[in-house]
């Protein structure tokens, strides 16, 4: 049946769990284009270089009857304490999933959460920010 | 084995001098004795980027095979792709050769995909 997919059809998971009360995510897949054009070639002409994948996602700030905290295991990879920084196990394991009925329509992979900003405002709900950079190979591509 | 015929992605030219000696007197005349009469120490740089591996080495081969800067060569027609003019003009003048000025630079870009850069001059 045809479908145009809402933002009610999309889900974010972490490790395998759907975040709760996310409000926007996006993915991004980009290729790194290396030139061959050669002296006297009047048309540019390019081979295929390095893929890699990044995007953001916003959540609200949401604490659920356990008092569990949504954005705990995202916002933990860069704001801690201690001296070591981010090591190379920091990554999380992404899920965006587009909802089709019983059907899921779901890119999944590795990455480093790059940047995570929180903050309150008066009168408006608090949000937290995060942008991601994927590692490695994409481990489930099920869109079509 | 000849100069790998690959077409560069970029090429640059001196085009050398003339070997002579200037001497200047304390008034500020000056003289200048000609010792040749045939132009040298062109300087050629061509540049290959984002080529197959298996013809980056090539140019290592070639290097190889003229012993580094010891031996001269001439150039393919190749490298002259591109240019519209004379195209002795860019090519080392008469009773000149190309030897290497340095060794032939390979920098690996991703796998199977490298640039080269070499760079030439021309001797008698």
């Amino acid at each position: 049946m045809a479908k145009v997919y809402t933002g009610r059809d999309g889900v974010m998971q972490l490790a395998g769990a759907t975040l709760a009360k996310v409000v926007s995510f996006s993915l991004q897949a980009s290729l790194e284009t290396l030139e061959t054009t050669t002296l006297g070639d009047n048309l540019r002409s390019y081979s295929p270089g390095v893929t890699g994948y990044s995007g953001s996602a916003t959540l609200l700030y949401y604490k659920d009857d356990s008092n569990n905290i949504n954005t705990t295991d995202l916002l933990n990879k860069l704001y801690k304490t201690g001296t070591d920084g981010v090591g190379s196990s920091d990554t999380v394991e992404l899920t965006f999933r587009w909802i089709d009925g019983a059907d899921n329509n779901d890119i999944k992979l590795t990455a480093y959460i790059t940047s995570a900003s929180i903050g309150a405002a008066t009168g408006d709900i608090v949000r937290a920010e995060i942008s991601f950079q994927g590692t490695g190979a994409l481990s489930t591509v099920t869109i079509s | 084995m000849a100069f790998p015929s690959h077409k560069p992605t970029g090429r640059s030219f001196d085009a050398g001098d003339y070997s002579y000696k200037t001497f200047k007197s304390q008034s500020g005349k000056e003289v200048r004795i000609l010792y040749g009469d045939k132009r040298t120490g062109m300087k050629l740089q061509l540049q290959y980027q984002n080529i197959g591996d298996n013809q980056a080495d090539d140019f290592i081969g070639h290097y190889d095979q003229v012993k580094g800067g010891f031996e001269t060569f001439t150039l393919p027609d190749e490298f002259r792709a591109g240019f519209e003019g004379v195209a002795e003009r860019i090519d080392v003048a008469t009773g000149n050769k190309w030897r290497y000025e340095s060794a032939p630079q390979l920098t690996q870009v991703r796998p199977g995909v490298s640039t080269v850069t070499v760079n030439l001059i021309g001797v008698l």
